[in-house]
């Protein structure tokens, strides 16, 4: 049914603003909210692969050139697009949950944010149109903010206004990038814009082009949270509740690979693109991890190690080989399981003690055993012990790096998972494993349920993937065949 | 390249450079706001410029008109739909900034960014 297509973003997006409307109504919303996140999930799983032409204007073909140009948005559904979306699906669903079960009286603008964030990230995989994305890529920055903003944490408002500030100036100038690729090709459609540059329509050494690149490129970077922009995402995830920061992450993976692809696809021909791609993503592993290492505050500590695992995605998309490419985009489907475990499992540990600092925790274990062991699997997973889904990804990635001829790229991969693990232990030493602090106390000994099922859920996909990576790195494989 | 649309490219490179140094180097909070406006229009002034075409006509195809001299004469409308979506997704963004800009103007009494987005993390140890 490809009806279904624009309805991946249709239902969360009216979904949200009904409830925002009605939030007044709270038991009836609750129940509308639980609904609609169960939904999410199931849409992309029902929904055939293919194309969606807006308005229903299909492509024109010149019968001279027998060049195709799409006169409207277009929205491609593929195996890539249908397990990225029903991931998030499943990960709003858990976040959606936890925050209903967590409130008596919940806020329709904040569910309005959660929503519109995961339609905005749809739409940036789902669209086959470069302007289309710079829109939601500008909404989803506005949910964002929003989500940071509306949590109770100090200096959230601040970190928010930040945030805003520096994508303030980065979407504009990605939007220049844009404006430089229109007046070259006359378009907006990316396929149309890479048919231009590869017919030899457009003239790839022209500074335009390259400076186009540079532009769009920037914008990249502060959508992934790549160097210069780590620590303001760091910051904003440290910033947010900690289911809240469980979503956030899973954005920024989903804007930096969609970003990424539509950029592959235009500029693959330039040999300095998949250049830039892979010194950004070491200096992201090695400043990720480095920063991880000095951090004492727990939120802040899984926010740099994940810009860190950003890293390693990059890396997979910069090698720029089919084997390369799946590894990396199987890694970030590992990294939104992963990272959002690890901030639902964490965040756990604040509800019961109202602590983020490693210094003043300890002794946790005795007293919640579930979350400190499905924790120790998460990060375990995160450091790419076997035969956990981290694992599976992080070994595709260093044979790539071997197959390309950069043995030294997949020594610095080995000696970054093994900083990683060493970061881990260190904090999950620090909280579960050492004598507990006289001056601790451990307010909630009840763990909320809908964490545990959401750590559960999240788990359970990470040892299914662990076990079976070929259920996605199969269909992965196919799609990155096609765009190659 | 005709005349006018050099002059318009010119005054958006002007704006974005202006917007720049007016984010990166000015302190108070609102003219770092202004001059993110500035780049965001200068952006926006850089696609309209691309959809000029010299002498020609509105993109709008009006009964009785000849559709080939339309197709010849009518200017690109593609950049035009761009900037005003790209317009209306600034002007939020501006409403977003200066709320935050409010609720924060209250807490400290101040509009220095200096102040106001000081290091987070030093605020908090600081405090402690």
């Amino acid at each position: 049914m490809n009806e279904l297509i624009p309805l991946m973003v249709i239902v969360p997006l009216m979904a949200g603003l009904l409830i925002s409307a009605f939030s007044k109504f709270n038991k009836a919303t609750k129940i509308f909210a639980f609904v609609v996140a169960i939904c999410l999930p199931i849409i992309p799983l029902a929904s055939n692969y293919g194309l969606h032409f807006f308005g229903g204007y299909e492509p024109i073909v010149d019968n001279v050139t027998s060049v195709m140009f799409h006169p409207a948005i277009t929205y491609s559904f593929t195996f890539l697009q249908q397990i990225f979306i029903a991931m998030i699906g499943i990960l709003t669903f858990l976040v959606v949950f936890i925050y209903l079960t967590k409130y008596k009286e919940i806020s329709g603008p904040y569910l309005f944010l959660l929503f519109l964030g995961t339609a905005a990230v749809t739409a940036m995989l789902l669209t086959d149109d470069i302007f289309h994305m710079f829109v939601f890529f500008e909404i989803l920055a506005l949910a964002q903010v929003g989500i940071v903003a509306a949590s109770s944490i100090d200096y959230s408002y601040e970190m928010a206004l930040k945030y805003m500030i520096l994508g303030s100036i980065g979407s504009p100038i990605m939007l220049l990038g844009i404006g430089f690729l229109l007046a070259m090709t006359g378009s907006v459609n990316v396929t149309d814009i890479a048919v231009a540059v590869h017919n030899g329509l457009v003239d790839i050494t022209s500074p335009v082009f390259l400076l186009s690149l540079g532009l769009i490129f920037f914008g990249w970077l502060y959508a992934s949270g790549l160097p210069p922009f780590h620590t303001i995402k760091s910051g904003i995830y440290s910033k947010a509740e900690p289911h809240g920061a469980a979503l956030l992450q899973s954005f920024t993976v989903i804007s930096m690979i969609s970003i990424v692809l539509i950029m592959f696809r235009i500029y693959s021909t330039l040999p300095i693109f998949e250049v830039l791609i892979v010194f950004f993503s070491i200096l992201a592993m090695i400043l990720g991890v480095s920063l991880a290492l000095t951090q004492t505050d727990f939120r802040r500590m899984i926010g740099f190690l994940a810009v860190g695992e950003l890293g390693f995605i990059g890396l997979g998309i910069g090698l720029g080989t089919q084997y390369a490419i799946t590894a990396g985009l199987f890694q970030a489907l590992n990294e939104i399981i992963i990272t959002a475990l690890l901030f639902i499992g964490f965040g756990a540990i604040v509800n019961a003690t109202n602590e983020v600092d490693t210094r003043k925790l300890g002794g946790l274990l005795a007293y919640h055993p579930k979350v400190s062991i499905m924790l120790l699997i998460g990060g375990l997973a995160m450091a790419g012990v076997p035969p956990l889904s981290g694992f599976q990804s992080k070994l595709m990635l260093v044979q790539a790096s071997l197959s390309c001829g950069y043995p030294e790229i997949s020594i610095l991969a080995i000696m970054v998972s093994i900083a990683t693990f060493v970061v881990f232990v260190k904090t999950y030493y620090s909280m579960f494993l050492k004598p507990k602090p006289t001056e601790l106390k451990v307010e909630n000994m009840e763990v909320p349920r809908a964490m545990i099922f959401a750590m559960g859920v999240l788990l359970i996909i990470i040892v299914v993937l662990g076990i079976f990576p070929d259920v996605v790195t199969a269909g992965i494989s196919n799609f990155v065949g096609g765009i190659l | 390249m005709a005349q006018t649309q050099l002059v318009i490219l010119f005054t958006s490179a002007a704006l974005i450079i202006i917007g720049l140094y007016s984010a990166i180097f000015i302190d108070n909070i609102i003219k770092k706001i202004i001059g993110i406006s500035f780049i965001e229009e200068g952006a926006n002034l850089f696609i309209v410029a691309i959809g000029y075409k010299p002498g020609g006509v509105v993109p709008i195809l009006m009964p009785g008109m000849d559709t080939s001299w339309f197709a010849a004469n009518a200017a690109y409308p593609l950049p035009f739909g761009l900037v005003l979506t790209s317009i209306v997704i600034g002007a939020s963004t501006l409403a977003v900034m200066l709320a935050l800009v409010m609720v924060l103007y209250r807490r400290y009494g101040t509009l220095s960014t200096k102040v106001m987005l000081a290091d987070t993390s030093k605020q908090e140890e600081y405090n402690e």
